[in-house]
């Protein structure tokens, strides 16, 4: 049986994230892994990486929970979908601090500077966004497949990240100035939103990473 | 994770009830455009408005006073509205006026079709409130437990296009005892929609303990005695959940 884990290295709370997963999963042949040991991730055939809080804390956790290696050998080898935190931690840097980080797709990760912008609907912007956005699928990808262009998505984070090249930001939104919200880079495809937190739009993304096949 | 200061709204004035009782309650300002002004200036970035009197009579009943709350407030930031919304007409009046949000609670769960027929007509304008009583779900302010457990009936809501939940425990309301961040989260975690928290927050101990579960699906925390007690400073409190925010 085919399997996907979802990445528990001891950041936060993944009940969400899993109960998402299972639930697009059911049915499908797929069977979902809680894994809490690098042996589980290594024996998935795709993984999904999430996080929250600041990206210095999730990388020293998934040093500390071992994971490290696990995670940067399904990034190598198999379908990898990073969520929140998850996904900054795939940049090269962040403007969060001198951290290292995952390094797996070329560019940075910056801070919202919002004073005095506006969103579209008048309010004024703050840090951090905490609330539903819509996602413009900049690029083409599997994983956007049938999730209609401009659909909404929730999010709630200060950061975001900024890719060195173009090609790899496939997902832009607005919030005082258009910034990306989803990035891909051969077998990785990573939100800065909540799929699991987005309703039926965010289920699909996460079905169509299960029938993913890069 | 967003605080929402609360403006209870009766006979035009703000008022906070103790237990949702309508004969319990203290008048906190005469002047509710004013106090919205006032939560505006301390940092808050929604405001949640409950039309008391509304909420019991089955229809709008502070219509001016709403008003004036959206006027002072005018684009900066959202407003939800709850209390006695239970027709589309009613919906468009609101949401014509300015309002971002209205909060349909007791309607949806006796009229699930009113719901759904919102949520076609004003998508992503429409939150639902359900109150509970150890997993119960309560309506007619508080005064009616139902046999649905609330789990259930949010997810049948999710998939219609509600923006979030508020989740409100009943047992605890008014009485700074402490929100009940367990059933909160379990909600959270069953659900793919966010949740907005309820229900007698008591201080920044309710903060903490809410944003350490936020990546569950906590999008924000309803304030009212607390912050007009003192036991909670707004704008520190919504400092904190910045920086737990990450």
């Amino acid at each position: 049986m085919k399997t996907v884990a979802v990445v528990d290295y001891g950041m936060g709370n993944l009940r969400s994230v899993t109960q998402a997963v299972m639930h697009v999963a059911s049915g499908s042949g797929v069977e979902v892994v809680w894994a809490r040991r690098p042996e589980e991730v290594l024996a998935a055939d795709r993984v999904v990486l999430p996080g929250q809080g600041a990206m210095r804390d999730c990388m020293r956790e998934l040093h500390a929970s071992g994971m490290h290696a696990a995670v940067l050998h399904a990034a190598a080898h198999k379908p990898l979908m990073g969520v929140c935190v998850g996904m900054q931690m795939l940049l090269d840097r962040s403007e969060e601090g001198p951290t290292e980080s995952l390094g797996l797709i070329p560019g940075e990760v910056v801070r919202f500077q919002l004073a005095g912008r506006h969103q579209a609907d008048g309010s004024r912007c703050k840090v951090p966004q905490i609330g539903w956005n819509q996602v413009r699928q900049s690029r083409p990808h599997p994983v956007w497949a049938g999730v209609e262009d401009g659909s909404w998505f929730y999010f709630v984070h200060s950061y975001y990240a900024r890719t060195s090249d173009a090609r790899h930001s496939v997902g832009e939104a607005d919030y005082g100035g258009g910034f990306t919200a989803a990035v891909a880079r051969d077998n990785i495809f990573a939100t800065q939103f909540h799929p699991e937190k987005s309703a039926q739009a965010g289920l699909a993304l996460y079905r169509n990473f299960l029938l993913w096949n890069p | 994770m967003l605080l929402i200061p609360a403006i209870d709204l009766k006979d035009g004035q703000c008022v906070r009830l103790k237990q949702g009782d309508m004969d319990q309650s203290t008048v906190f300002s005469e002047d509710p455009a004013a106090m919205a002004k006032s939560w505006l200036d301390k940092g808050a970035r929604r405001l949640h408005l409950v039309d008391l009197n509304g909420a019991f009579a089955g229809k709008p009943q502070n219509f001016a006073a709403i008003k004036t709350i959206l006027k002072a407030v005018g684009d900066d930031i959202p407003v939800q509205l709850g209390g006695g919304i239970r027709d589309l007409d009613t919906i468009e009046k609101y949401i014509d006026g300015g309002l971002r949000y209205v909060i349909i609670g007791t309607a949806a769960v006796k009229n699930p079709g009113f719901l759904k027929d919102a949520c076609t007509a004003f998508g992503g304008h429409i939150i639902v409130g359900l109150d509970a009583k150890d997993g119960k779900v309560a309506t007619d302010g508080w005064s009616k437990l139902t046999g649905h457990e609330v789990v259930d009936l949010a997810k049948k809501f999710e998939d219609w296009g509600v923006e979030s939940i508020i989740y409100t425990d009943i047992g605890r309301d008014g009485m700074l005892s402490g929100i009940n961040v367990e059933a909160t989260v379990k909600l959270a975690q069953a659900l793919t929609i966010p949740v907005i928290a309820s229900g007698g927050l008591a201080g920044m101990a309710d903060i903490e303990a809410l944003c350490a579960v936020q990546d569950e699906g906590i999008e924000g925390v309803i304030c009212g005695r607390a912050i007009y007690s003192g036991d909670l400073d707004f704008a520190q409190g919504q400092a904190r959940a910045d920086e737990l925010a990450g």
